[in-house]
């Protein structure tokens, strides 16, 4: 994708109207774009007022369920440092072993844009994604084999509130099934997506841990369950 | 309650105590219920309108704001006023969690479940006809006519429908190119004809 491309994200930016991947390669990009950043603002502070303009009155029983649950609810601290904006290059910051798998995984990659001409972007903006992932000082590679073959990684930053999955040889769910992705926070499962693995090869970039300590991959039937209706077939630890 | 929505917006200047800004933003993150009950007040119109709309369905939709709310509680301390006001901060999360719930595939085995419920429920406009803030509405509306139709529907699309660019694009049969410009200029018309920054 080029800057000209990106730069005319601002408005389907500003009304989430992006996929997760392209939001997040945008914020990156926002980062290092004073005149971007500006226009988002003003443009998210436009779509708020489609916002406003949907007021409808909520069910008065709401509230104390609210109250009931921020009493119970631990707040964020405060962001008592600036976050570098820059990064540092990535030759510094990988381990021996984050970059074995990043270059592994990139080359998996290599081998679905092949195959999948359209997906491209994608494709590049997933590999920039995961480069900055594993470069945060705080980069985490979580290993998990499938125990039906191949393996899932997950590289996870909790400072940059984000993860991404990435298989190698992994195989494909039984049929009418589908691998489901959770993250696990205080013994609740939320479901993340799914891992659609195309000649051994899938991905999957998660933002929002929402303090989340593990994640772990289910076998569901197709379309995905809202709760895990089996026993996780791969999982791992999410914190440091 | 007939001015909450002009209480709203005056966000970015110096903001009375009894209105959502900065200072009632700092009370929430210093843990203070009573100022996070008023933050409550003034901001789940907006937010359970919003997300009803795109959620559609009752019951998830109120989970969302439920999420949403408790949401500002936990993270009332990370926001900062140099990145926009505070009905901002609080709408845009809300956009981001009521599009992140139905662009799951979770919501989509859900929806599919609950589609004999959803067609009895009352139709969106009804409920709109009863929301008590017209002057925002009025305004909104007026903006909205100044925009070409296809800006008008792609934003609509995008924003109250929770749909992707992409799908905007398929739903238009309009080159990508064209809807992410479309959603651009028309915000851009947007914010100029509602006075924004």
């Amino acid at each position: 994708m080029t800057t000209a491309d990106i730069h005319a994200l601002t408005g389907a930016y500003a009304l989430d109207a992006v996929s997760g991947v392209e939001r997040m390669e945008f914020e990156r990009h926002l980062a290092e774009c004073d005149s971007c950043a500006q226009e988002v603002m003003e443009l998210q502070e436009t779509a708020s007022r489609l916002a406003l303009a949907a007021s409808a009155p909520p069910p008065p029983a709401l509230k104390a369920r609210v109250m009931d649950e921020i009493r119970a609810t631990r707040q964020a601290p405060p962001v008592t440092e600036p976050v570098p904006l820059r990064r540092r290059s990535l030759a510094t910051r990988l381990s021996t072993v984050a970059a074995a798998v990043f270059f592994v995984a990139a080359a998996g990659l290599g081998v679905v844009v092949f195959q999948q001409n359209q997906q491209i972007d994608d494709t590049q903006a997933q590999i920039a994604q995961m480069e900055q992932i594993l470069s945060a000082d705080d980069a985490k590679l979580v290993p998990m084999a499938n125990p039906d073959g191949g393996s899932v990684n997950v590289a996870v930053s909790s400072s940059q509130d984000r993860m991404m999955l990435f298989s190698e040889d992994l195989a494909s769910a039984p049929a009418g099934k589908t691998y489901q992705v959770w993250t696990i926070a205080d013994g609740n499962p939320r479901s993340m997506g799914f891992l659609e693995p195309n000649n051994g090869n899938a991905v999957l970039a998660v933002s929002g841990l929402s303090d989340a300590g593990a994640v772990a991959v289910t076998i569901e039937p197709d379309g995905g369950s809202p709760q895990p209706t089996s026993d996780p077939i791969m999982s791992g630890s999410l914190t440091s | 309650m007939g001015d909450w929505a002009r209480r709203l917006r005056s966000t970015r200047a110096e903001t009375p105590v009894n209105e959502l800004g900065p200072d009632l933003i700092a009370r929430v993150a210093r843990g203070d219920e009573a100022a996070f009950s008023q933050l409550y007040d003034l901001l789940v119109g907006p937010i359970f309108g919003l997300v009803r709309r795109i959620v559609r369905d009752p019951a998830q939709s109120e989970e969302v704001v439920q999420e949403v709310m408790v949401e500002l509680w936990r993270s009332a301390a990370k926001y900062s006023p140099e990145r926009g006001s505070a009905t901002t901060w609080a709408m845009t999360l809300a956009h981001r969690r009521a599009v992140d719930r139905v662009r799951s595939a979770q919501a989509a085995a859900d929806r599919d479940d609950m589609v004999g419920r959803r067609e009895t429920s009352r139709p969106f406009d009804e409920v709109s006809e009863q929301v008590t803030t017209r002057l925002e509405q009025e305004q909104v509306r007026r903006c909205l006519g100044t925009l070409t139709d296809l800006q008008r529907e792609s934003v609509v699309l995008a924003y109250y429908g929770g749909r992707t660019y992409r799908e905007v694009g398929e739903l238009l049969s309009t080159p990508l190119g064209t809807i992410k410009t479309r959603l651009r200029d028309g915000l851009i018309r947007l914010r100029d004809c509602l006075g924004v920054a």
